[in-house]
C-alpha cells in the first residue's frame, strides 16, 4: 500500500514534468492574470499612470487673469502637455481622436470678472466618459489648481482687506472722539431743556386759571337768563290747560251729585214696585269718583323751579405763551467720515474657481458601469465559449476520431473547420444579442443612438473569437491544455482589450499591445455607440480592425490546423 | 485492374521507419488481412490507404483513382473504420449514421433509409435512438463499423474493429464484414487476432517492423509455420536443463516469450504424454499446456522470431 502510494506520488511529478503546458500553466496562468490586473488596476491605487504626458486642449474665451493663471498652472504640470486651441470643435476632435487626451478645458468669457466680483467662476471640462481614470487624474490636478488660484486670489484680497481694516480703524477712532463730543453737547442740551420746560409749564397754568374763571362767570349769567325765559313761556302754555281742568273738575262734581240722586231714585223705585221690587235688575255700578283732593289738584297752578346750569364756555380764550429760546446743539459733522466708509471703497473678497463636467460626445458625462461590463464580460465569455465550443470540440473530434472519419467521408478539413466556425459565429452572435437584451432589461444599459448598430461589433467579435478558438486549438493541442491555456489567453485578451475596465486604466505600453487584439477594437466600438453616443460612422475603423484581426487569426489557424490536424 | 492497389509504401517519423516498402492489392469481394503485432505498421498502412497520411514514397490507386489527383472522388469510394470509436457520443446511433451518410453525399431520405439498413445489419435497430454514450463497448464498435458502411463503399478499410468487444459483438462484426465482401466490397482487415484472419480472410499479409514478412492465402501462410503439431507449456517449476534432449523429433521453438511459457514442435501428437513424463522426471511442474495444429501465429513466430501479441519495439 505504502509502496503504491509512493510510486503514484512520484509518478504524478513525472507526468507533470512531461506536461509542459500544464507545468507552465501552474505558474504562468496566475502570473499573467496577476500582471495584467496589477498593471491595469495599478492606477486605481495611486500608481503613476505613465511617463507620457496627457494631451490637454484648452479654449480660452476669458482672456483674463484667471485664464492666464490656469494656463500658467497647467503648463507647470509635468504630466500635462497643454495646447491652447481656438475653438471647442477643435478641442472635441482632439479628445475624440487622441489616446491620451481625456478632456478639454473651456474657460468661459467672464470667468475673471465673476471671480473678482466675488461670485463662483466655473470652467467647463469636456470629458470623454470612457477615459474615466485619466479624467479623474486631470480633475484631481484641476481641483488642486482651482484651489490654489482661489487661495492666491483670496490671500491678495485678505492683504488688501487688512490694509483697509487698519485705515478703517483710525477713521473709527476719529468718529469715536466726535461721538463723545456729541454726547456731551447732548447732555447740556437736555439740562437746559428741562429748565425751560418748567418755566413754560408755570406760565401755562396761570393763563389757564384766568381763562377758566372768566368762562364760569359768563356761563352762570347766561343760564339764569335762559331759566327765566323758560318759566314765562311755560306759564303761558299751561294757562288754557288749567281752565280745561277746572271744567272737568266741575263736571265730575256734578256727576257725583247725579249719582247720589240716582241712588235715591232707585230706592224710591223699589219702594214703589213693592213686591215686584225683586224683579228690578240692579243698575250698573258707577266708577268710584276721584277724591276731592285729587280733583283739587287738577286746577292747581303749575309752579316750576328752574336751576341755571353751569355751561362750558363756548370759546376758549387764546393762550399766549412766550416762545422758548432753543439752545444750539453742538454735533460734530460725521458725513465726511461716513462717506469714506461707503461699501464702494471696500475691497471685494474673491469667489471660488470651480469646474463642471460635460461629455465630449454630447452624451451623459457619468457612465452606467454596466455599459462597460455587459459588452466587456460578454466578449470575455464569448471567447471562453469559443474555447469550450470550438477549441475543445475540435480536439475532442480529433481524439474521438470523428475528424479523421469526416475527412475520409469526403469532408475536407478546411470545410469541416469553416462549418464549425460558422456555427460558432452564429452562436456567438446570438450570445451577444442575448446579453445585450438582458443588460438592457436588468441593468438599464444604454444601447446608444442606433441600437441595431451593436450587431456590427458583435458580429465582428463573434467572427474573430471563432478564429481565435481555432488558433487555441492549434496551440494547446490536448483537451487538458485548452482550458488553462485558452482561459488565460482569453482573460488576458479581455483584460488588456478593455473588457473588464476602461482601457485608459492601463499603462501606455499595454495600450500599444492592445492594438493587436480584437477585443480592444470591439470594446472601442461598443464604447463609442453605448457610452459616447457616437453615430455608426464612428465604428467603421474599429470594426475593420476587428474583422481584419479575425481574418489573420483564421488564415493562421487554418494553416496551422492543416498541418496539425490534416 | 485491382480495386485497391498499393505499391512500395514507405513512411518514416523522424529516424523511425514505420513502413518500409509495403505493397498490397485487393479485389472486389475479397478480404485481405493485415496481421501483425502492435506497432507493426498496420494503422499507418490503413491511414495511407484511407488518404489520411501521405506516404514518403510509393503509390496508392483505388478503383483507378490516385489520392494525389482524385482525392475527393477516391474518398467517396472508401469506408474507413478507425481503431478509435469515431462517433459523436452525445448523438444517437441513428443521428451518427445519418450524419456520415449525408456527408458522403446521400440525400435526407436516402440517408435515413441507408442508416436504418446499416443499423439492421449490425443488430442495433432497437437502439437507434439511444445516445452513443449509453451504448456498451461492443455496440459502439458495431456502430463504428456501420458508420463506415452506411454509404455502401467499394472499399472498406477496417483498423482492428473488434478490439475490446464481447464475443457476441465480435461475431456480429465478422458476419457483417463477410456480408459486405459478399456484396462486392474490397476489404482490408487489420488485426492482431490471427483467428479473425483465419476465419474471414482469403489472403493475408504478415507485417512486422513496417515490412511485409509474408503474404498469400491463409493456408499458404500457415504452412510457413511448419507442418508439425505445436505444444505450448506453462510451468510452475521449470524442469532441469536438457530435459527434452532424449525425446526424438521434439524441439523447442526458439523465440523469447515474456510469459515464461515454451513452445515445442512435436513430431507426433503421441509424444505429449512422454513429454509431460519427462518434465516431471526433470523436477518440473506443469500448470497448463495446449496442443494445436500449426497456425498463422506459428507462421509469424517462425518468420519473425517473436509472437503476434508482443509489441513491435518502436512501432506506431
Amino acid at each position: 500500500m505504502l509502496r503504491a502510494i509512493r510510486l503514484i506520488f512520484l509518478n504524478e511529478f513525472r507526468l507533470l514534468a512531461k506536461d509542459r503546458v500544464g507545468l507552465a500553466m501552474l505558474l504562468l496562468a496566475p502570473v499573467v492574470i496577476i500582471a495584467v490586473a496589477g498593471f491595469s488596476l495599478g492606477n486605481i491605487y495611486g500608481a503613476r499612470p505613465s511617463a507620457h504626458a496627457y494631451y490637454l486642449p484648452v479654449i480660452d474665451q476669458d482672456h483674463g487673469q484667471v485664464a492666464q493663471a490656469i494656463v500658467k498652472a497647467l503648463k507647470r504640470e509635468p504630466a500635462v502637455n497643454l495646447a491652447v486651441v481656438p475653438s471647442l470643435a477643435e478641442a472635441r476632435t482632439i479628445v475624440g481622436s487622441r489616446n491620451r487626451a481625456p478632456l478639454a478645458i473651456l474657460i468661459p468669457a467672464g470667468t475673471t470678472a465673476a471671480l473678482k466680483a466675488g461670485g463662483t467662476a466655473r470652467i467647463v471640462l469636456y470629458v470623454d466618459p470612457i477615459k474615466r481614470l485619466e479624467v479623474a487624474a486631470i480633475e484631481l490636478r484641476l481641483s488642486r489648481m482651482c484651489a490654489e488660484i482661489t487661495a492666491r486670489a483670496q490671500d491678495d484680497a485678505r492683504a488688501r482687506m487688512a490694509a483697509a481694516g487698519a485705515e478703517l480703524q483710525s477713521r473709527l477712532a476719529r468718529i469715536a472722539a466726535q461721538a463723545a463730543a456729541a454726547q456731551h453737547a447732548g447732555e447740556q442740551y437736555r439740562k437746559e431743556s428741562l429748565l425751560r420746560r418748567d418755566a413754560a409749564e408755570h406760565e401755562l397754568e396761570v393763563q389757564l386759571g384766568r381763562a377758566i374763571a372768566n368762562l364760569e362767570t359768563q356761563t352762570r349769567a347766561a343760564a339764569e337768563r335762559a331759566a327765566a325765559a323758560t318759566k314765562t313761556e311755560l306759564e303761558n302754555a299751561l294757562a288754557p290747560r288749567r281752565a280745561a281742568m277746572t271744567a272737568v273738575r266741575d263736571y265730575l262734581l256734578a256727576l257725583q251729585s247725579s249719582e247720589r240722586g240716582f241712588d235715591r231714585w232707585l230706592a224710591d223705585l223699589k219702594t214703589a214696585a213693592g213686591s215686584h221690587s225683586g224683579d228690578i235688575p240692579p243698575p250698573p255700578a258707577f266708577p268710584p269718583p276721584p277724591t276731592p283732593a285729587q280733583l283739587a289738584e287738577l286746577s292747581k297752578p303749575l309752579v316750576i323751579a328752574i336751576t341755571a346750569p353751569a355751561l362750558p364756555p363756548h370759546e376758549i380764550p387764546k393762550l399766549s405763551i412766550e416762545k422758548m429760546a432753543v439752545p444750539p446743539l453742538a454735533i460734530p459733522d460725521f458725513s465726511a467720515e461716513i462717506k469714506s466708509l461707503s461699501p464702494a471703497a471696500a475691497p471685494n473678497f474673491p469667489g471660488a474657481l470651480d469646474w463642471t463636467e460635460r461629455s465630449v460626445g454630447g452624451g451623459p458625462a457619468q457612465v452606467n458601469a454596466f455599459d462597460q461590463y455587459v459588452p466587456g464580460f460578454g466578449v470575455t465569455f464569448l471567447l471562453i465559449g469559443m474555447l469550450m465550443g470550438f477549441s475543445l470540440g475540435l480536439i475532442d473530434e480529433r481524439d474521438w476520431g470523428t475528424l479523421a472519419r469526416l475527412r475520409v467521408s469526403g469532408a475536407p478539413l478546411s470545410g469541416t473547420l469553416i462549418g464549425k466556425l460558422l456555427s460558432r459565429f452564429v452562436i456567438g452572435l446570438a450570445q451577444m444579442v442575448l446579453l445585450f437584451a438582458i443588460g438592457w432589461w436588468m441593468f438599464g444599459i444604454s444601447l446608444g443612438p442606433e441600437p441595431l448598430m451593436l450587431l456590427v461589433p458583435s458580429a465582428a467579435i463573434a467572427f474573430a473569437a471563432a478564429a481565435f478558438g481555432l488558433i487555441i486549438a492549434c496551440i494547446a493541442r490536448s483537451h487538458d491544455s485548452v482550458m488553462p491555456f485558452g482561459a488565460v489567453v482569453s482573460m488576458a485578451m479581455s483584460a488588456i482589450g478593455g473588457c473588464w475596465w476602461p482601457i485608459d486604466f492601463e499603462p501606455a505600453w499595454m495600450r500599444e499591445l492592445a492594438l493587436w487584439l480584437p477585443t480592444t477594437w470591439t470594446m472601442q466600438s461598443f464604447n463609442d455607440l453605448m457610452i459616447r453616443g457616437l453615430p455608426a460612422s464612428a465604428i467603421v475603423r474599429p470594426t475593420i480592425m476587428t474583422v481584419g484581426l479575425g481574418f489573420a487569426y483564421l488564415i493562421a489557424g487554418i494553416a496551422a490546423a492543416s498541418w496539425i490536424y490534416d | 485492374m485491382k480495386t485497391l492497389e498499393a505499391t512500395g509504401l514507405r513512411k518514416s517519423y523522424g529516424d523511425r521507419v514505420a513502413l518500409d516498402g509495403v505493397s498490397l492489392s485487393v479485389d472486389r469481394g475479397e478480404i485481405v488481412g493485415l496481421l501483425g503485432p502492435n506497432g507493426a505498421g498496420k494503422t499507418t498502412t490503413l491511414s495511407i490507404l484511407a488518404t489520411l497520411l501521405e506516404p514518403d514514397s510509393g503509390s496508392v490507386r483505388v478503383a483507378g483513382l490516385s489520392p494525389q489527383n482524385d482525392r475527393e472522388a477516391l474518398r467517396r469510394k472508401l469506408g474507413y473504420v478507425p481503431q478509435a470509436i469515431a462517433l459523436y457520443p452525445t448523438l444517437s446511433a441513428l443521428q451518427n449514421l445519418e450524419l456520415f451518410a449525408r456527408i458522403h453525399g446521400a440525400g435526407k431520405r436516402q440517408a435515413a433509409t441507408a442508416s436504418a439498413h446499416a443499423l439492421e445489419a449490425v443488430g442495433l435497430a432497437p437502439r437507434a435512438h439511444d445516445s452513443v454514450s449509453i451504448l456498451s463497448g461492443g455496440m459502439k464498435r458495431r456502430l463504428n463499423l456501420a458508420c463506415a458502411m452506411v454509404h455502401q463503399p467499394e472499399i472498406l478499410l477496417l483498423d482492428e474493429p473488434t478490439v475490446g468487444v464481447d464475443p457476441q459483438s465480435r461475431e456480429r462484426i465478422l458476419a457483417t464484414v463477410k456480408s459486405a465482401a459478399e456484396a462486392g466490397a474490397a476489404i482490408v482487415y487489420s488485426t492482431h487476432y490471427m483467428e479473425e484472419i483465419e476465419r474471414i480472410c482469403g489472403r493475408a499479409l504478415l507485417i512486422d517492423y513496417g515490412r511485409v514478412v509474408a503474404q498469400g492465402t491463409v493456408a499458404e501462410l500457415i504452412t510457413l509455420g511448419g507442418r508439425h503439431p505445436r505444444m505450448e507449456i506453462a510451468f510452475q517449476d521449470r524442469p532441469a536443463t536438457g530435459w527434452s534432449a532424449e525425446i526424438g523429433g521434439v524441439s523447442e521453438v526458439p523465440h523469447a516469450r515474456s510469459d515464461g511459457k515454451i513452445d515445442l514442435e512435436l513430431a507426433s501428437l503421441t509424444q505429449v504424454s512422454e513429454i509431460l513424463e519427462r518434465i516431471r522426471a526433470a523436477g518440473g511442474r506443469v500448470i497448463e499446456f495446449n496442443v494445436h495444429s500449426p497456425n498463422l501465429s506459428d507462421a509469424f513466430i517462425a518468420l519473425t522470431g517473436h509472437a503476434l501479441r508482443e509489441d513491435a519495439p518502436g512501432g506506431r
